[in-house]
């Protein structure tokens, strides 16, 4: 066992947290809520540069190579910077299914594309009943020739509005089991009968309604196989959880830091108020919720790189950190008093992403039954 | 980073796997339960062969003090060392005694003839060990320590009082905390540290019956007890060193909570999948399967921790604010699911073990109290919310 990170991750951590510090400051954070697009191309150019976008890709489609945790330690800065824009999308709803299922032509033609930052990418699977589960995918993909026409409406698609392909949960067959009969699809964004409505959503990122009426998409763009997409869906789960876990974990980090230093600074009855030994309790608290989440992040992260099974670590760590990080950054609100109620101040930013991060991929409860039955009730 | 297991750590869980299943064969009663870990169950009449009889076996097997050096019997391996404590714990098998903390201490702090002396016996699982720290007045305010012990021409003598000191009237020795300087400019100053003899003319015991209805802690009163000079452990005045060590070696104490804790909630599965109620197991109603999985995840979250501390350890890194941490975690998990596995069994969690109704062996009712314990033993929360603030941890001002 070695707990610390290879030097690599040292690396890929440190020049994150810098290169965010100085790329990704709170101004631009806000900037990117009030912004249609949501992301400063820019920004998403120098990514590409610093290798980030192609991260965990092979090298031989212009990846980097690196581990799903290298990704997780890289994730985990994002988060802490409040990074605005489509890389959780881009990279691990779209690429990695694609690195891992997807033909040789898809592999090549896209990974690629994302490695240099010139495609976006995200997955629309959520219908109108906004669950993870395979009763609630109705869209269809009807045969037509060589061609599939796709037709249903999708909630809650994260970038779709800019997204160049996106990647469609749909129904190809229908059983008596709803996990049979489910096909994934790439569908070409600018493709006839796709439209996007954007949401204002509560962390100000930018998740969109996807209808697609008979949108025709060629059969060789199916990911993976025909009807066995149920199973693909749950490891894309794991890796969306536990990427979003990531960014939470970064996120609690940095409000335990901010809280901290303002409870050693902020002076009420001639003393710091983190001199007072129930804001030091709260503290000490909302450390062990955020030195926890860490490790137990990590443990799923370092099992799902390892291709070991991780269903049950993937869920006890979207369980625990979807709480812990609402518990740490309640309490942190609660040790800011007034300033921390106000718009101008940091911690407004991660209140809101704590609660977006707990619904994303499942939440608490999605993830504690997964647990059950992991338990064998 | 890795989370690997090493072959050969795997391959002494193995070992130990086996010595569990012939100590359940062996020397436990059938459908064996588990006791909470620590001497206080040692106090149930049936309870107390069984754990002499294991503590024998583990020093026969060589495997106490696993983590101590090789010339005093051990194997320098804190990681087997913790794979047999996991492993006992886990199964509720009796018999691992305070003795091996305070091996620790002795070889921590011991002269070349103390450790002779008082390591070989620990070794072989022949002698038992109790602690003297707590007083009428002294509970978290360790510091504040009254019992006097002054030096004279050939012996150290004792007056004054202990309380809470577990499992002392079953003990070979005991490693009590003492003021030799009433006079130290600070009252962490003055403190010395002696292993003595219970049985010693002077000292009396008297039994305080915990909520639990075990006999398990003791009032000490010291009389005018003389202690040979030799037993001094570490140097006079100095006791401070002594135990701040000693609380720093209890660091893995929340993950012993949450192994304990462990064994109870896998029991409480099981008889949840078992039990049916209106024609369904219970395991299948929405409200019991997300309480048994939100605990089964904070045990798991837990782990995690407890993983990270002893690997710290091994790396030998300073594990005061993570052990913390852990313990207040663990504490409050074991509290939540006694808490939950009452309300699950319903009114049978109320009988004890002896009624032909109690449910789990009645166990849970015995959890169900005993873990009040575990957020005061070695430190309340509170105090290692204390110590988590401070400068070892957030160095948040005093």
């Amino acid at each position: 066992m070695d707990l610390a990170f290879s030097e690599e991750q040292e690396m890929l951590a440190k020049s994150a947290r810098e290169f965010l510090a100085n790329k990704c400051p709170k101004t631009l954070v806000r900037e990117m809520e009030e912004d249609e697009r949501g992301y400063p191309p820019e920004l998403w150019r120098e990514m590409a540069e610093l290798g980030w976008l192609g991260l965990p890709f092979p090298e031989k489609y212009e990846g980097g190579g690196f581990s799903f945790l290298d990704l997780v330690v890289l994730m985990e800065e994002m988060g802490r910077a409040c990074l605005p824009g489509p890389f959780l999308s881009t990279v691990v709803l779209g690429g990695l299914p694609i690195a891992e299922w997807g033909t040789e032509e898809q592999k090549r033609h896209l990974l690629p594309l994302i490695s240099k930052g010139e495609a976006i990418l995200t997955m629309a699977i959520i219908e109108l009943r906004a669950r993870y589960d395979a009763a609630s995918i109705k869209t269809t993909a009807v045969s037509d020739g060589d061609d599939y026409l796709i037709s249903g409406t999708k909630l809650f698609v994260p970038d779709a509005h800019i997204a160049d392909w996106v990647i469609c949960v749909t129904r190809t067959a229908e059983t008596s089991n709803p996990e049979e009969g489910i096909t994934l699809f790439l569908v070409d964004a600018k493709s006839p009968g796709i439209s996007t409505v954007l949401f204002s959503t509560i962390a100000g990122d930018k998740q969109c309604e996807l209808t697609l009426e008979k949108v025709r998409v060629p059969q060789k763009n199916m990911l993976g196989e025909r009807g066995g997409g149920w199973g693909m869906l749950q490891r894309i789960i794991e890796w969306a959880a536990l990427a979003k876990c990531a960014e939470m974990v970064g996120g609690d980090q940095q409000v335990m830091e901010i809280t901290t230093d303002y409870a050693k600074e902020r002076i009420q009855f001639g003393r710091p108020i983190g001199s007072f030994q129930i804001i030091q309790h709260y503290l000490a608290d909302m450390s062990i919720d955020v030195d926890s989440a860490r490790v137990t992040l990590y443990k799923a992260a370092w099992k799902l790189s390892e291709g070991l099974p991780c269903t049950n670590e993937v869920s006890v760590a979207k369980g625990w950190i979807s709480e812990a990080y609402r518990r740490v950054v309640t309490q942190a609100h609660q040790i800011h008093g007034a300033i921390g109620f106000t718009k101008d101040h940091d911690l407004e930013l991660y209140f809101r992403r704590a609660k977006a991060g707990e619904l994303f991929f499942g939440d608490a409860d999605y993830h504690r039954e997964i647990v059950a039955q992991q338990l064998g009730l | 980073m890795d989370f690997l297991v090493t072959e050969e750590e795997r391959a002494f869980k193995k070992e130990v796997e086996d010595f569990v299943q012939e100590v359940l064969r062996e020397v436990l009663p059938p459908d064996w339960k588990g006791v909470d870990p620590g001497p206080e169950e040692e106090e149930r009449e049936d309870v107390f062969p069984l754990a002499a009889e294991v503590w024998h076996r583990l020093g026969t097997r060589g495997w106490i003090g696993l983590n101590w050096p090789k010339e005093y019997g051990g194997q320098d391996s804190l990681a087997k060392d913790w794979i047999l404590k996991e492993e006992l714990i886990y199964w509720g098998i009796p018999g691992m005694d305070p003795a091996v903390v305070q091996g620790d201490l002795i070889l921590a702090f011991g002269t070349e003839e103390q450790k002779e002396r008082f390591i070989p016996p620990i070794a072989r699982g022949e002698v038992k060990y109790a602690i003297g720290m707590s007083e009428p007045n002294v509970g978290s305010d360790m510091f504040a320590l009254q019992l006097k012990a002054e030096e004279k021409e050939d012996c150290y003598v004792f007056n004054g009082q202990k309380i809470w000191n577990t499992g002392i009237h079953h003990a070979d020795w005991c490693v009590v905390y003492t003021r030799t300087d009433p006079n130290a400019p600070k009252k962490s100053h003055g403190i010395s540290v002696f292993i003595i003899d219970p049985r010693s003319p002077g000292i009396t015991l008297r039994q305080i019956t915990q909520m639990t209805g075990l006999d398990a802690f003791c009032e000490v009163f010291y009389d005018d007890v003389r202690v040979p000079k030799e037993n001094l452990l570490g140097e006079k005045n100095k006791g401070k060193d002594v135990s701040m060590h000693a609380f720093a070696i209890e660091r893995t104490y929340g993950l012993v909570i949450l192994h304990n804790a462990r064994r109870y909630f896998d029991q409480l599965v099981q008889y949840c999948k078992e039990t049916q109620v209106n024609g369904q197991p219970l395991s299948k109603d929405p409200l019991i399967r997300h309480r048994l999985a939100e605990m089964a995840i904070e045990i798991e979250v837990g782990r995690n921790m407890g993983e990270r501390i002893n690997w710290m350890i091994s790396q030998g890194m300073i594990t005061v604010v993570p052990s913390c941490q852990n313990k207040i975690h663990g504490a409050r998990v074991a509290q939540d699911l006694s808490n939950l596995g009452m309300q699950i069994l319903g009114p049978y969690g109320q009988l004890d073990e002896k009624s032909k109704w109690a449910q789990l062996g009645g166990r849970m009712r015995h959890m169900y109290l005993s873990s009040r314990a575990w957020s005061l033993a070695g430190g309340t929360s509170e105090m290692s919310r204390n110590i988590i603030a401070g400068r070892y941890g957030l160095g948040l001002p005093s």
